[in-house]
């Protein structure tokens, strides 16, 4: 690098600096039109994006995504009586409007919503004429004791206990089945998307506040996938707000290290037209902005500011001899602007090995950020000069800053010790011990959510509580496993079939980790018993085809249109790597065992099965995108320096700092997944600035001959500051995360604060000890 | 308000072409029956024993979850518990019911009633018309029947033995099998009721010193006082099904009891019956089915069914407590130990009760 410092001013540095006004113009034009396109960008969560496309369980359930059409989209609002039961006739009344509410919200699928007042919800008995039956509550109930005594009846009659009743009669249920796109309340012929924001929204305002003011006895919990990704837009809007903390906190940062209040402002809005630009990019390419994907705007404003300060302290630097700001800023962007562009490269390269991994959100990430990082080329490397050769540099910051040159520093002398000869070898020990530790506890690291409940979000977040209430009170959990049965058309419901169903039930329920099975086999035990007077010795499938064919009639949803798929739905206590693995294990082996023609088990839908196939691409990702991201940073920095051993002072460090990384994954219980993987890319494609910042110079003060603890001392005058700079900009960049109400952008913000604070310090503090063995002084001198 | 929907389903079945046009008690009858086992004895016995289904070598699965998944009935084999039920899991426990063991059962169907006529033998009957047969106090089973043809393998619903040697099974469309063999070879003599509509026959006893009753659906009664050779159709006191029967333990003396909590007793071996209501605390007369009973060691008289109902008698049926467990489960079948404590299965497999029917908690 330090090669092309002494350069005479190149071809692109006389067609800017010649042509200032022509380039601020330009960015002008390019500002206008993509900050209107920015403004355009809407908070989006596509399911789709989030799951691996590619991988044969998602094509499968998207493939039958139609005959499983009613499993998914429904929101359930458990009413709970705060005191007593729920035969009171006040809580019943209560129960009563909110369906009624429930009712009239759009995009609720009416004909199919069912609470304790639908009609649709029975009871029955076998009498001695038949059946017997009629709606829970009665048309004769008045909230009088006796019609609520015969309330209670019908319910424990109606076997909805634990399905729209808790076990323990303490609250019931509204079960809202949704629509994806509803006709136009104005024009019945056109359909609105459903807008999960705003029914969130709605359930809020018009359900759970509205009531729980008006009845102070009953508590609302709501729960559904439409809920939860209304909570998620939420939050991913309340990440906004971090971005402004950001801005706060790099103020006065940057402010404290450049004593300019001008240069300060025009770093800060040189990088904000750089993440404007990229909100815009994201736009222009039909890309919204994610819960993932708005990790790198943040991303943008770090590493953009962290160039910038590389900018103004050269500038201020180059001041000192430069007659004024204009030729300070043109000698500042001779020597950085190769070095600022081989860095930015290294950190697209990082970006782009995310593409190898068959996740939406993550490629839209990795492109994202491709594009930011080449925005910054433009706003931090050639349009923060040329700004700055018009407004200049405090005299006052030039001032210190030569001041800073001259002065001797006690912290950075201190520091330079970790060339020492007798420190590096302590040095290296250490991190080898720190590297096994990390290896061998790093080993307890898990694949996929761990967490209890929608994994998306806090564990105490409301949406979780609701969920945790709702299963721990009714006989169900919320991480399902779907296996479909395929057969002809007309086929679901033959004997063979049926039996088939039931044998992989059974062997689902022997699985540990699974609570209980559902399909059209159990409706049908249930109504053969009921055709047979109840009684428990009918209780299982019959060879006569006619009884089966009749007790299925009241399966719906658990067969499709033309009876030739049907869902098995397996329910399991958890979604931990382990348990998802053995479940699919076992009903992978089950099909194998008893796929034949015309009957074919295929695998798998439900949130637990799309969770199983991610958890494979992630796991077989990992190891791939590892090894590419580090040859890719690999490569660069054997460009850059032309030194294998130069390369190796530069990685090892990484190293350490991705297995430290892990092993603190493994700690704080946080698995590898969607949110994590980037993480890795991101902070070793990130991380390495630091390794090429400090060695560049490094390397450029052994050639003069100093020895290498001294040649350290002055590394570390001249750019310590600015890299230290740089890892705590990026650190609170995206530390503010940690706070995000969306748990994966929390465990994000965690994992790439730890990642760029220890890549600095491992830049820092081990780059030179390995210098201390790799590099040889004499060679360098001799070579230069 | 309240709406018959349909009272059976199974269709095709009701046409007996069989139905024999003689009273099955006349003279002839019964020599035209003997010769029809003569008939099947030197041609079809060969064919009839033979008889297996397909599934003959998918042994049922041993599983820690069987105990606790649907269980139908539960017998004695001397001190040994045995119980039967879903997915042809047999368990049988050594120590009053706290821990089962799986029995090797060359079968997968819902097994439905268990007996035993000594420590040693028993049967257990069930689905596809099979009949199991142990001869070491229920640890492995041999199928002794199966047919699938029969009503397309509609289930045998009790069997009662009584000696090694000769035993009777009923089932579903009036079916009333037999042997003399202990189960060698088994005849079927369902035409020696006369059950025209051939409904279903739900449970077979046999009371002291009288004979053998048999009771099914619709309130269909029958008895034998030579012990299964002849049968006599009784007008029962109900018009609802008859899920069960059991005899008190005096001569004559007999319970049969069946849906919504209806129970009658007779003294004189079903001539006459009178109704035993039982109330529930507050809530107007018992209406949750009954399945299920047995004649305690003790003289106490248990029956059970649905809505974890438990009455028990100990004046030989004339009056009975009730107890409604509190998980409401679906009970089927019941016996005792000798500490005793009740034995009760059904939903939720083996529920250990105290006399009362409070549960004691699983193992």
């Amino acid at each position: 690098m330090s090669k092309h410092q002494q350069q005479p001013a190149s071809f692109l540095e006389r067609l800017i600096f010649n042509n200032r006004p022509a380039v601020i113009l330009l960015c002008l034009l390019i500002s206008v039109f993509l900050f209107y396109q920015a403004s355009q960008v809407r908070p989006q969560t596509s399911f789709e994006k989030m799951i691996p496309l590619g991988h044969p369980y998602i094509q499968k359930m998207l493939e039958h995504r139609n005959d499983l059409a009613n499993l998914g989209n429904t929101v359930r609002i458990s009413v709970e009586a705060v005191e007593g039961d729920i035969f009171t006739k006040e809580y019943m009344e209560t129960l009563r409007q909110i369906s009624d509410e429930a009712f009239y919200i759009s995009g609720v699928d009416r004909s199919g919503l069912k609470s304790l007042w639908s009609p649709s919800v029975r009871w029955t008995e076998v009498t001695e004429e038949g059946f017997a039956g009629g709606e829970v509550i009665p048309q004769t109930y008045d909230g009088s004791a006796e019609s609520l005594e015969e309330l209670r009846n019908n319910v424990l009659k109606s076997g909805q206990v634990g399905r729209l009743v808790a076990n323990n009669f303490k609250s019931s249920i509204v079960d809202i089945p949704l629509l994806e796109a509803y006709p136009d309340p104005n024009d019945q012929g056109t359909l609105i998307p459903l807008d999960y924001q705003q029914f969130s929204h709605q359930l809020e305002e018009k359900i759970r506040e509205k009531y729980q003011a008006q009845n102070p006895n009953v508590k609302v919990h709501i729960i559904g996938f439409a809920k939860k990704v209304g909570d998620l837009i939420d939050g991913l809007i309340g990440v906004a707000l971090f971005f402004a903390v950001a801005i706060g906190i790099t103020f006065v940062l940057l402010l404290w290290f450049t004593h300019c209040v001008k240069s300060t402002l025009a770093v800060l809005v040189a990088t904000l037209i750089a993440v404007g630009w990229q909100l815009g990019m994201l736009n222009v390419l039909g890309f919204g902005l994610d819960p993932y994907s708005m990790l790198v705007p943040f991303l943008v404003f770090a590493i953009g500011i962290s160039h910038g300060v590389q900018k103004i302290n050269g500038i201020a630097m180059a001041s000192g001899d430069a007659p004024d700001a204009l030729a300070a800023a043109r000698m500042a962007f001779r020597q950085l602007f190769i070095p600022g562009l081989v860095a930015l490269l290294s950190d697209a390269v990082g970006f782009v090995t995310l593409l190898l991994i068959d996740i939406g959100v993550i490629r839209e990430l990795a492109i994202g950020a491709s594009v930011g990082v080449a925005v910054i080329i433009l706003t931090n490397l050639i349009l923060l000069p040329v700004i700055i050769s018009y407004i200049g540099i405090s005299q006052k910051a030039v001032k210190i800053s030569r001041e800073e040159a001259a002065r001797e520093h006690p912290f950075w002398r201190f520091l330079s010790k970790c060339a020492h000869p007798m420190v590096a070898p302590i040095s290296v020990v250490v991190a080898v011990v720190a590297l096994a530790g990390g290896v061998w506890y790093g080993q307890n690291l898990k694949i996929g959510d761990l967490d209890q409940g929608a994994p998306e979000l806090h564990p105490d977040s409301r949406y979780n509580l609701d969920n945790d209430f709702v299963i721990r009170n009714y006989s169900t959990s919320s991480d399902v496993l779907v296996i479909m049965v395929k057969t002809a058309t007309e086929g679901c419901s033959t004997y063979p079939t049926l039996s088939a169903m039931d044998e992989l039930m059974w062997r689902m329920e022997n699985t540990e980790g699974v609570q209980s099975t559902i399909s059209m086999v159990t409706v049908s035990k249930q109504v053969i018993k009921g055709m047979n007077e109840g009684n428990l010795k009918w209780e299982t499938l019959s060879r006569n085809q006619d009884v089966l064919n009749n007790s299925i009639a009241r399966a719906d949803g658990l067969y499709n249109a033309d009876c030739s798929v049907a869902p098995v739905l397996v329910f399991l206590n958890d979604h931990k790597a382990e348990t998802l693995e053995r479940t699919v294990a076992v009903a992978e082996a089950f099909a194998k065992e008893h796929n034949r023609e015309g009957l074919e088990f295929v695998l798998a839908a439900g949130n637990a099965g799309i969770e199983a196939a991610t958890n494979e691409v992630i796991a077989a990702s990992e190891t791939t995108m590892l090894i590419a991201v580090y040859a890719a940073v690999s490569i660069m920095c054997l460009l850059t320096f032309r030194s294998l051993a130069a390369t190796l002072c530069v990685i090892l460090p990484l190293v350490l700092t991705s297995v430290l990384g892990n092993a603190l994954m493994a700690f704080m219980g946080i698995g590898v997944k969607v949110a994590t993987l980037p993480v890795i890319a991101l902070g070793v494609g990130i991380g390495v600035d630091y390794g090429i910042y400090i060695y560049s110079r490094l390397e450029t003060y052994l050639r003069q001959g100093l020895s290498l603890q001294d040649a350290y001392y002055e590394t570390l005058k001249s750019t310590g500051k600015a890299v230290l700079f740089t890892g705590v900009c990026l650190a609170i960049g995206v530390a503010t995360w940690i706070f995000s109400a969306i748990k994966f952008q929390a465990d994000m913000g965690l994992m790439l604060t730890f990642m760029f604070l220890w890549n600095m310090i491992g830049a820092i503090w081990l780059l030179p000890a390995l210098a201390r063995f790799l590099i040889n002084p004499e060679k360098l001198r001799a070579k230069g | 308000m309240s709406e018959p929907v349909m009272r059976r389903t199974q269709t095709g079945h009701v046409a007996r072409l069989l139905t024999p046009v003689f009273s099955v008690h006349s003279p002839l009858a019964k020599a035209l029956s003997l010769c029809s086992v003569l008939s099947i004895l030197a041609f079809g016995a060969v064919p009839v024993s033979a008889q297996t289904t397909s599934d003959t070598a998918n042994y049922s699965i041993e599983s820690a979850k069987a105990v606790h998944s649907l269980l139908l009935d539960v017998a004695l084999a001397g001190k040994r518990l045995v119980a039967v039920g879903d997915r042809g899991h047999i368990l049988y426990s050594d120590d009053q019911g706290a821990n089962w063991t799986q029995a090797k059962v060359p079968t997968r169907q819902l097994l439905t009633a268990v007996y035993f006529v000594d420590a040693q033998h028993g049967w257990a009957v069930g689905h596809d018309a099979q009949i199991l047969a142990t001869s070491d106090a229920g640890e492995t089973w041999t199928q002794q029947f199966s047919d699938l043809e029969r009503e397309e393998g509609a289930p045998f619903l009790d069997v009662w033995f009584k000696d090694r040697n000769t035993g009777f099974v009923v089932g579903a469309y009036g079916a009333l099998f037999t042997t003399e063999d202990g189960g060698q070879t088994w005849e079927d003599v369902s035409d020696r009721l006369d059950s025209e509509d051939g409904y279903h026959l739900n449970a077979i006893v046999g009371v002291e010193g009288s004979g053998l009753y048999a009771v099914g659906e619709l309130g269909g009664m029958f008895r034998s006082a030579d012990w299964g050779l002849t049968w006599e159709t009784i007008q029962g006191p109900y018009e609802g099904s008859l899920f069960g029967a059991v005899a008190t333990g005096e001569p004559g003396g007999l319970l049969v009891y069946g849906l919504r909590g209806h129970l009658f007793r007779s003294s004189d071996f079903g001539d006459t019956w009178e109704q035993i209501e039982i109330q529930t605390p507050g809530n107007g007369p018992l209406e949750f089915g009954l399945a299920d009973g047995n004649l305690l060691a003790n003289g106490t008289i248990v029956v059970v069914g649905h809505g974890g109902t438990v009455l028990s008698s100990t004046d030989k049926g004339q009056t009975f407590s009730l107890d409604n467990r509190s998980d409401r489960i679906s009970l089927a079948g019941v016996t005792a130990t000798d500490n005793g404590n009740l034995i009760l299965v059904g939903q939720g497999g083996v529920h250990l009760a105290s006399l009362s029917g409070a549960d004691l908690g699983q193992q």
